[in-house]
């Protein structure tokens, strides 16, 4: 078994890797309180993102500022035209179905990106991946810092802005039921265009972000979140609080098991694990409260 | 009210259009700077770039009458190479197919143009054995050369056995390296590994952390390493990750706390999941915490280098199991010169699986090249394949063979690379694989036992009849 000295570092690690999920879950928590949709391609948007501007950068000559803006908007973009066309007639579908759909959406930015940049090795160095400050012996960079304030900076916004403003109040209305809240005049399409609208924007930052944290890699960056998806599950796809909790506390258990190497290997495990007794103890809960209601 | 709406959709269509034709230029824009960046990169830096174009008229050399195109019955080889997302190796079938197409440029075989059909397969099993028979029994192939796969060697290495085939290829599986009918001009994960510990432990290191990625086959993998580091008295912990590491940063953090101060980390992953955890350890500032860093074959990519930066000039040290791209030997400069004109299919560029692509176009060449008579039956085309000796290039260490053998591993000599300035560059000249690997042991004997395998006897173009 490691000493504590062995897993100091391993806290800072840990808290890397939570703010990675935290940044894929919580974006899809904002989508789907805002229009019902569990958005699948919310990785794949922000990897096309981020190869985009890495293309910009070394092949075209671009500054990086530049680029990065264009890769938030390309997020922004695709996801936008994506619930623009695609929104309106799967609004009545069931959930499950809007989901796959959304999955349609990232195999095919995975074979776009496979066709157009391959496999190779390539990275993108953001300016903050080479300064920071030193915690436990491990060098903190302040792309990892930025990821975390993010993720909090997102999870706060978002909160206030779902309850508090009129256009956040629609997007939880519309995500109840799309009917009645049309009946009631707001304007559906405009509410669900900002949402995806916004929705893309995180995705393509977070991209360029987790190009960064993890790697610049179009696979890898689509299929973060299905480690992410746990996260959001424990959040019960409703707290976006509960969902950053969720995604930090994962990424320290995963981190904190790696140098217990009996386990270490099955340590990718831990965001399902996590997510299912997560799952088990919250029915529970609501099991008895039920039991409770009715006796 | 009506007229109000049709404008506000109008509006909003139009937008919708505007985004989407903005956003397909950029797109658009990638695809066709991603041609070009393909023949930058195929370049590997302005020197190579310059040979490639100053080769570009020497791809006459291919075969022995220049200019004459092949008109006679085609001779047809045929291969499986795996191709499936995250793992494309059509590019050495692509590159030996380019070779074929210059020297069918170039007077052929005695005049006969080599036929060459190659099936992509996604590691079933199945689907695999299918085209094996399909290459024989439909395709008529007469011999099966310049595949590269995941587990073809394994699936059909008894096919061919059966049928007195005797495949070149560059595999993956241990059967590629651990069986009678199949010769590569590469050495496979496990021999590299070797050669990249030998490597660390001749720059000092005391200890080695060895991590490949979590897949079939990583103890036949680790057997290597984990030899090679005992018979030099270093201790050596093994670990393995699962892959797309999504926890970079956890994994280097691990391996070098394994390694300790004066230990070294040994990779055997893929150039994008290897590159994740260097730079993971290189953001964390770790990679100076050990004394050195080592990887096997497929690091050496100036992709890899130019992605890592100058912070690890020196200071990675990749076993190299042919030589680099832009070496100047004939082979190598005929090698580019065949890219620069035949090799548009080759999407990776110069790179060591074009590489080896190209060295198994050469070495079947030279086997049809010794039948005289014109008979290109699958027995005499297997029995010249079979023959070949001390076959010399500039891409290998030493001379390539095939002969009779329980096993191939002709190329057991390697080059160690480093990154430098964006390029990876030759750091330690041909050092053998240490013997202390149980099987390398073994092919050491059968060179013993018959010298010639490995004494340069046959010439490759362009220096064949020279």
């Amino acid at each position: 078994m490691p000493s504590w000295e062995d897993f100091k570092p391993f806290i800072v690690t840990g808290l890397a890797l939570g703010s990675v999920y935290a940044l894929s879950g919580v974006g899809m928590v904002v989508l789907y309180r805002a229009t019902g949709v569990l958005n699948l391609a919310f990785g794949a948007v922000g990897a096309f993102g981020a190869l985009i501007a890495w293309q910009l950068i070394n092949h075209n000559g671009w500054a990086g500022g530049p680029a990065y803006v264009v890769c938030v908007l390309v997020g922004g973009v695709i996801t936008l035209l994506y619930g623009v066309l695609f929104g309106p007639p799967l609004a009545s579908r069931d959930p499950l179905v809007k989901a796959t759909a959304t999955l349609g959406l990232a195999l095919i930015l995975l074979g776009a990106m496979s066709w157009i940049w391959s496999d190779k090795a390539r990275s993108m160095i953001l300016p903050t991946s080479n300064h920071g400050f030193r915690v436990s012996d491990i060098f903190v960079n302040y792309t990892q810092v930025i990821a975390l304030g993010l993720g909090i900076f997102v999870t706060v916004v978002t909160g206030l802005f779902l309850r508090f403003t009129n256009l956040g109040t629609a997007m939880r209305a519309l995500a109840n039921d799309r009917e009645i809240t049309a009946s009631l005049g707001v304007p559906v399409r405009r509410v669900e265009a900002a949402a995806w609208l916004g929705s893309g924007l995180l995705s393509g930052a977070a991209g360029l972000l987790l190009s960064n944290l993890v790697g610049l890699d179009a696979a890898t960056l689509t299929f973060l979140v299905i480690s992410s998806l746990a996260a959001t599950l424990i959040g019960r796809l409703r707290s976006i609080t509960g969902t950053f909790l969720a995604a930090m506390g994962i990424g320290l258990v995963n981190a904190l098991v790696t140098p217990i190497l009996s386990i270490s290997q099955y340590r990718d495990m831990t965001p399902f694990v996590l997510a299912t007794i997560a799952l088990l103890v919250l029915s529970g809960r609501r099991g008895s409260a039920l039991t409770g209601r009715a006796g | 009210m009506r007229k109000h709406l049709g404008s506000r959709r109008t509006r909003s269509v139009l937008t919708l259009l505007v985004l989407a034709v903005g956003l397909s230029l950029v797109i658009s824009a990638c695809g066709s700077s991603n041609k070009s960046s393909t023949s930058t990169a195929s370049g590997g830096g302005g020197s190579t770039a310059a040979n490639t174009t100053a080769n570009a008229s020497d791809t006459s050399k291919c075969g022995t009458k220049p200019g004459v195109k092949a008109s006679g019955t085609p001779i047809k080889l045929g291969a499986i190479v795996t191709k499936q997302p995250g793992t494309d190796f059509t590019d050495g079938a692509n590159m030996a197919n380019a070779y074929f197409a210059c020297v069918n440029d170039n007077g052929g075989i005695n005049g006969h143009p080599i036929k060459y059909k190659f099936y992509e397969e996604q590691t079933d099993p199945a689907q695999i054995a299918g085209f094996a028979h399909k290459l024989i029994q439909s395709d008529k192939a007469v011999g099966i050369v310049g595949g590269f796969s995941i587990i073809e060697c394994a699936v059909d290495h008894k096919y061919w056995e059966s049928l007195g085939i005797y495949e070149i290829d560059a595999g993956i599986a241990p059967e590629c390296y651990g069986t009678s009918n199949s010769a590569a001009p590469n050495m496979g994960p496990r021999y590299s590994s070797d050669g990249a510990v030998q490597g660390v432990v001749r720059a000092g290191a005391k200890k080695i952390a060895f991590d490949q990625s979590n897949v079939p086959g990583t103890g036949y993998i680790a057997a290597g390493p984990t030899a090679v580091a005992k018979s030099l008295n270093v201790p050596i912990e093994t670990f393995k990750d699962n892959v797309p590491i999504q926890d970079a940063n956890s994994v280097a953090l691990k391996l070098v706390q394994a390694a300790g101060s004066d230990g070294a980390v040994v990779l055997n992953f893929t150039p994008p999941e290897a590159l994740k955890i260097l730079q993971a350890a290189q953001q964390q500032g770790l990679q100076d915490r050990v004394k050195a860093w080592g990887c096997s074959t497929p690091c050496n990519t100036d992709f890899v280098a130019k992605a890592l930066g100058q912070q690890w000039d020196g200071k990675l040290l990749v076993n190299a199991e042919l030589n680099v791209t832009d070496a100047s030997g004939p082979q190598s400069t005929l090698y580019r010169a065949v890219f620069d004109k035949y090799g548009s299919k080759v999407s990776g560029g110069l790179g060591s699986f074009s590489q080896m692509g190209f060295a198994m176009g050469q070495f079947t060449v030279q086997a049809l090249n010794t039948i005289k008579d014109g008979d290109y039956s699958l027995k005499s085309v297997n029995t010249a394949i079979k023959s070949l000796k001390g076959v010399k290039t500039d891409i290998l260490c030493r001379p390539w063979y095939y002969g009779s053998a329980p096993l191939h591993i002709p190329n057991n000599v390697d080059w160690t690379t480093t990154p430098k300035n964006g390029k990876m560059v030759i750091k330690d000249g041909c050092i053998p694989i240490a013997a202390a690997d149980p099987t390398i042991a073994q092919v050491r004997q059968i060179e013993q036992k018959d010298p010639s395998l490995t004494q340069a006897s046959t010439m490759l173009p362009p220096e064949l009849g020279s």
